[in-house]
């Protein structure tokens, strides 16, 4: 018998791999998706776009005089939460959840993953946690570095107060990774077009139905997310003016509490993923070119 | 033998395209080759066995179950798929170690398996390199790599011998053959006979989604041989080569080219002994023989017709 034979008797023979449980292939597949997405160039980018923010504050102590000059709170409170929650935290999300299965259909390595005995639930569960991770990271390094060039500014220091506002901002910004992510990987699950049908709707509806006068901001994610911001961020959206031909209106909106407001977070999260697992079970992966053989 | 794979009246049809109509066969343990031009429906049925796709209409049961979505059955399996795709960024190495931690494994045994399994197709030494620089061999053998990692009671190989130079192929027949002696199971899927020919005599023949044949591979190769073939001579005189075979009981029909004499036989082993006999004795000017028939395509379109 050749070593090589007698090598595979060995392999063959040898005792069959253990099944460490649903832990275990969580872990699998988080770190699969970390390893690819770390390796990805629109990390760069991503990162590069979500630490722009840290620029203005800086820019504003540069350039502008003392009269003029924004207090620093405002700035950050303005920078955190029109900027980074409300539009670069959907935007990390269609960069990155948005493939998070579709990118194994699309570039058909699906095959390999689905033909292992892993479980659908725990598949998608690592890969999205693999997206959290990296977009919580970028974010909070990004609102920490804000907060640090919002000192440069008046009246804005390293206090408790402020440094609970910014933890305040970090919790709220990755609820809101959380629910974009979950709503734009479903996106990518069931869609052929998920990233237009995501701008349509992160980009388009909620700016939209924010202004819409009634209560069809409900039907949005970023109601909710600015349900939970800081008291002193809350103040600032109690009344929405809308400009338009017929003339100015305010439209008032009403805040459903903390509580509330989390808990149709995560909600809306936990509906997500379900039916993003429930879209891998159910789809046969089949394309013209499948029919190959 | 025991039956790993049961189709019963099994359908499955994406639009208007049918990929598979109405199939039934029994697959038992072993190696068995699945053969079938393009488009016989065979890589259609490795993803029905794999539970990848649902009927449209019958039944797959592998080990006595229903595949679809059923990770006990997909724990006993290991798939090589044809398409050449890849993850982006990795070397082999991590290719094989990832796919064994989606697979449940521990991060010691996911790199002892890994490395075990790169071993048995000779990809050792080029395990740290990335794929991207693989040729085309040697991404089917990591392919190959990460099916036998866990492994698996039953192997599907869909078209392994693609893109492998001879060297590779040899190698890919005798490892199917060795995986075949040590017990395990392997269907293995290719478009040309030669190919399953030498690695098993058990054979499963699909044409345009049905079954054509199955059996032992020298019955459907009898089957085969007994369908005309047309096999062209290029020599010096046709005419006169032509009066060896006129009289001949397999020859149907002789017909002439410039320097050329084509010949459709029913027995095309008796044509070449008869050919080779004439080129030893040189009593020919024989310059070519070539037998335009061996597309198996055609074949398969004799047989169904």
């Amino acid at each position: 018998m050749t070593t090589r034979e007698s090598q595979l008797k060995e392999f063959l023979h040898g005792p069959p791999p253990g099944q460490s449980g649903y832990p275990s292939e969580v872990i699998g597949s988080f770190g699969h998706s970390i390893t690819m997405m770390v390796r990805q160039r629109r990390i760069v980018l991503a990162a590069f776009i979500c630490f722009l923010p840290v620029l203005i504050p800086l820019m504003m102590a540069f350039f502008t005089s003392s009269q003029f000059s924004e207090s620093g709170l405002k700035t950050f409170m303005q920078l955190t939460q029109s900027l980074q929650i409300n539009v670069l935290t959907p935007l990390l999300a269609l960069f990155f959840a948005t493939m998070l299965v579709g990118q194994d259909v699309e570039s058909q390595t699906i095959p390999f993953v689905l033909t292992r005995p892993i479980h659908r639930s725990a598949w998608v569960l690592g890969r999205f946690l693999a997206y959290l991770f990296v977009a919580t990271v970028i974010m909070s390094i990004s609102i920490a570095l804000t907060f640090a060039a919002c000192t440069t500014l008046e009246g804005f220091g390293y206090d408790a107060k402020n440094i609970k506002l910014v933890g305040h901002f970090i919790w709220v910004g990755i609820m809101a990774l959380t629910a974009y992510g979950a709503f734009t990987m479903f996106l990518g699950t069931a869609s052929k077009r998920p990233i237009v049908l995501g701008v349509a709707f992160l980009y388009g509806w909620q700016r939209l139905a924010n202004i819409i006068p009634g209560l069809v901001d409900f039907l949005t994610i970023q109601k909710y997310i600015n349900s939970i911001m800081p008291s002193l961020a809350m103040a600032r959206m109690k009344e929405v003016t809308v400009q338009t031909e017929m003339g100015e209106f305010t439209k008032q909106t009403i805040n459903i509490g903390i509580v509330n407001a989390t808990l149709a977070l995560l909600f809306i999260i936990v509906g997500l993923c379900f039916l993003t697992v429930l879209g891998l079970r159910g789809k046969e992966f089949a394309s013209a070119h499948s029919l190959g053989g | 033998m025991e039956t790993l794979i049961e189709v019963k009246t099994l359908s499955k049809w994406f639009g208007e395209v049918v990929a598979l109509n109405n199939l039934s066969l029994k697959i038992g343990t072993g190696v068995t080759g699945l053969l079938g031009p393009n488009g016989a429906g065979k890589s259609t049925l490795f993803k029905l066995m794999l539970g990848l796709y649902t009927p449209s209409r019958g039944a797959i049961e592998v080990m006595g179950h229903n595949p679809r979505n059923n990770l006990d059955c997909l724990r006993k399996l290991g798939y090589c798929p044809e398409s050449d795709k890849f993850y982006e960024n990795m070397t082999g190495f991590e290719f094989v170690y990832w796919l064994n931690r989606q697979w449940g494994m521990s991060r010691k045994e996911a790199t002892h398996s890994a490395e075990e399994a790169i071993d048995i197709v000779t990809m050792t030494d080029r395990m740290d390199d990335p794929i991207d620089e693989y040729s085309k061999g040697m991404r089917q053998r990591i392919k190959i790599a990460q099916a036998l990692a866990s492994r698996p009671a039953l192997l599907m190989l869909d078209e392994p011998m693609g893109g492998l130079d001879p060297q590779g192929r040899e190698e890919m027949f005798s490892l199917i053959r060795r995986l075949g002696d040590e017990g395990r199971s392997v269907i293995v899927s290719s478009h040309i006979l030669y190919e399953i020919e030498r690695v098993t005599d058990n054979v499963v023949l699909l044409f345009k989604g049905s079954l054509l044949a199955q059996g032992r591979i020298r019955e459907i190769r009898d089957l085969i041989d007994r369908h005309p073939h047309t096999i062209t001579i290029q020599c010096g005189d046709p005419r006169k080569l032509s009066q060896h075979f006129h009289n001949s009981e397999s020859t149907m029909n002789l017909d002439f080219e410039e320097n050329a004499l084509i010949i459709r036989t029913r027995d095309p082993n008796d044509c070449f002994t008869k050919l080779n006999q004439l080129y030893i004795d040189k009593s020919e000017d024989i310059e070519e023989i070539s037998c335009t028939d061996d597309d198996l395509q055609s074949v398969f379109k004799y047989l169904t017709h």
